[in-house]
């Protein structure tokens, strides 16, 4: 919600659409620092509780400057910054793929947080009416809540460990491993069945009794969504236009 | 006489035991019955839920003889959507019953599931809260609420389903005295709907209200009274 | 002596929705203490903020004089044993002997001692013909029985139960309450979180009612 607006979810879909379209397909740095910016602005509009989206990104934060730092030590072009020997580690054009490719990720991962300030609900429900079949959508939203399932059996089993006894932040890393591998199977196997139970609550709500569902939920479109929609379009429109003129 | 649920010598085993965990159960529940099924746990009372709504043997799997009907069909031949239409069960832990944002989108999704027109959804939806005592929490998230309150959801969530056949599996258990009231209260309006109920329990105030209470004791249904 | 303290103790999830309202408590280690109160009067939060599973927003909780707030969650759960609600939060093995023996095997105790603190559990909550099921599999109460067994492996000096007769029938609850009654004999202290009357009545020296996250009532004996 922005200023007392609500926005429907499709709005924020298209929103986030664009910036992502924009961030990948874009190359030049000043560009993308550019759309950064601009995503950033959005979602302090929208409110996005920035901190609690960042906890858990923080783990991608390192994927992503490792796989920045493996592409830039792959790309020799332009003039050399470092290099051992004969060995070329860094170069101007390495560190400019490297920028881009981290620019790129955070603009697509600040952009999508601009969605989660819909419910589930609501978001499946913007997609049905759409015209997405419901079955595609509830399914789509069922899969987004199976990852914090995982998470929780994992954080759940991390607590009962050490609560056990056993002190996981102060044994050396190889038992560390052997410890994480051996939770593995029953971890996984938990999960599972938290799953199943969950689809056969939700079979037994009648899931699919008939061929169509009423919904409770219904979603209109306000005059403001359509500006922000048109704005977004038009404006990712222009940015290609001028982009490969 | 077509009963809502017939069962005929029923045996019953999980494919990893060799034990069957029911040994020839027949049992005829009466229309507006309220049935009550105690026992140790582990005994099978669960078990026997599952197969009276289908989960066993579409859903879960295992080594199933004898007859079991609801309204004269075998629960064999019918597929869980048109057995969901008839029949809602209540389990034991709210944590896998509850997957939406919100308690009303929780509580909607059975009636518009089962086609349900909006505005009577919206009357279920302040019902089943009036009666469970949740008004509060309508738009809450089902994850911040407390284990009993959860409970008290999913029985919400099932109830707005209005179905014929109700099956409640130890849903007191994370209950509060007063909320074991209202449950009490609220089977005993059901069955007033002419609903019948088959629940599982071990509380003495709700075993009270039972028209019949059974025992399972080593895979065998025992009468224990009225 | 104080065994636990809190102090001031305040916790939300969302905002301006405290869960526990400015608590402050002593419990000691020689009364068993029930914490009672209504669905959603805050009693599972308080075991776990007294466990550091979760963290006060204000407030502090002291277990034997030490801030928990400089303990790690091993060094507290060596302390105190804790019962989750859910039993299953205490499963993360194949087989309920391995989730019994997991914790004293990776801590390198004797084989001997180990085989002989797991058949003692397992006889005691007459689990022995499942020793080689896996946990997900059994029955609600038996799942409740091995989640007991199990934080008693350690022989802890206090328990936090939540919870700890939900899905026993009342012949099984009156052998757990036996149980408990036996490990008070030998000076384990308790505090017990129920809305169960008769295992409070059966048990407790000391009540503290909760409701809306604040202190109601607190009566002893």
């Amino acid at each position: 919600m922005t200023k007392g607006i609500k926005v429907d979810p499709r709005t924020k879909l298209v929103i986030v659409l664009c910036l992502s379209t924009l961030g990948i397909v874009m190359e030049n740095v000043i560009s993308l620092l550019f759309i950064l910016v601009l995503s950033v602005v959005i979602v302090i509009v929208f409110k996005v509780e920035l901190r609690k989206n960042f906890n858990k990104v923080k783990r991608l934060i390192y994927l992503i400057f490792l796989i920045a730092v493996i592409q830039s030590i792959f790309s020799p072009e332009g003039n050399i910054i470092l290099s051992v020997g004969r060995i070329t580690l860094l170069t101007t054009g390495g560190l400019e793929k490297g920028l881009q490719f981290i620019l790129r990720m955070v603009i697509v991962i600040i952009s999508a947080a601009i969605v989660t300030t819909s419910s589930s609900r609501e978001i499946v429900q913007g997609l049905v009416q759409w015209g997405l079949p419901y079955d595609i959508a509830f399914m789509v939203a069922l899969g987004i809540r199976f990852l914090p399932i995982l998470t929780e059996e994992v954080k759940d089993a991390l607590i009962a460990i050490q609560l056990r006894g056993i002190d996981i932040h102060n044994i050396p890393i190889k038992r560390r491993i052997s410890l994480y591998s051996h939770l593995f199977t029953p971890i996984l196997a938990g999960t599972i069945q938290k799953a199943q139970r969950l689809s056969i609550t939700i079979e037994m709500r009648g899931f699919r009794a008939y061929e169509r569902r009423t919904s409770y939920l219904v979603l209109k479109m306000s005059k403001w969504d359509y500006l922000f929609i048109f704005i977004s379009i038009t404006f990712t429109f222009l940015c290609f236009f001028y982009y490969f003129r | 006489m077509i009963y809502p649920i017939e069962i005929h010598n029923l045996y019953f085993r999980y494919s990893t035991n060799i034990d069957y965990i029911l040994k020839g159960i027949n049992l005829n529940v009466l229309e507006g019955e309220i049935l009550a099924i105690t026992g140790l746990s582990g005994s099978g009372k669960s078990t026997l839920l599952n197969i009276i709504c289908g989960i066993i043997p579409h859903i879960r799997k295992g080594d199933i003889e004898g007859e079991v009907k609801l309204w004269g069909e075998d629960v064999k031949n019918l597929k869980i959507a048109d057995i969901s239409k008839k029949v809602g069960i209540v389990f034991q832990d709210p944590d896998t019953q509850l997957f939406s944002p919100t308690v009303e989108d929780e509580i909607a999704f059975g009636p518009e599931n089962l086609m349900v027109d909006r505005k009577e959804i919206g009357r279920r939806i302040e019902k089943v809260l009036k009666i469970v005592g949740m008004e509060d929490y309508r738009y809450s998230n089902p994850n911040n609420l407390s284990g009993g309150q959860k409970q008290l959801i999913a029985i919400a969530a099932v109830l707005a389903m209005e179905s014929e056949i109700l099956l409640f599996d130890e849903i007191t258990s994370q209950i509060d005295d007063e909320g074991k009231k209202r449950i009490r209260d609220i089977i005993l309006n059901l069955k007033k709907d002419g609903k019948t109920i088959v629940l599982v329990e071990h509380n003495g105030d709700i075993l009270e209200i039972a028209d019949r209470v059974m025992e399972l004791k080593n895979g065998e249904l025992i009468h224990k009274g009225w | 002596m104080d065994f636990i303290e809190l102090k001031d103790v305040y916790f939300e999830y969302e905002k301006d929705k405290p869960i526990i309202k400015n608590i402050n408590l002593k419990i000691n280690k020689d009364e068993i203490t029930a914490i009672v109160g209504a669905n959603g009067s805050g009693k599972t939060t308080l075991g776990k903020l007294i466990m550091g599973i979760l963290k006060p927003a204000k407030g502090q909780v002291i277990i034997c004089k030490k801030d928990i707030c400089n303990m790690t969650l091993a060094e507290i759960g060596s302390k105190i044993g804790y019962l989750f609600q859910n039993p299953e939060k205490h499963f993360f093995c194949n087989t309920v002997e391995e989730e019994l023996a997991f914790a004293l095997r990776f801590n390198g105790y004797d084989v001997n001692y180990i085989n002989g603190k797991v058949e003692e559990l397992l006889t005691l909550f007459q689990l022995q013909d499942k020793r080689n099921d896996s946990p997900l599999f059994l029955s609600q109460g038996e799942k409740q029985r091995l989640a007991i067994a199990t934080i008693l492996i350690n022989n802890p000096e206090y328990l936090i139960l939540d919870e700890p007769t939900t899905g026993l029938d009342s012949y099984r609850k009156g052998i757990l309450i036996d149980i408990l009654k036996d490990l008070i004999k030998k000076g384990v202290g308790m505090t017990i979180i129920s809305h169960d009357h008769f295992t409070i009545e059966e048990l407790s020296h000391r009540r503290i009612g909760l409701k809306w996250g604040e202190i109601q009532y607190d009566e002893r004996n």
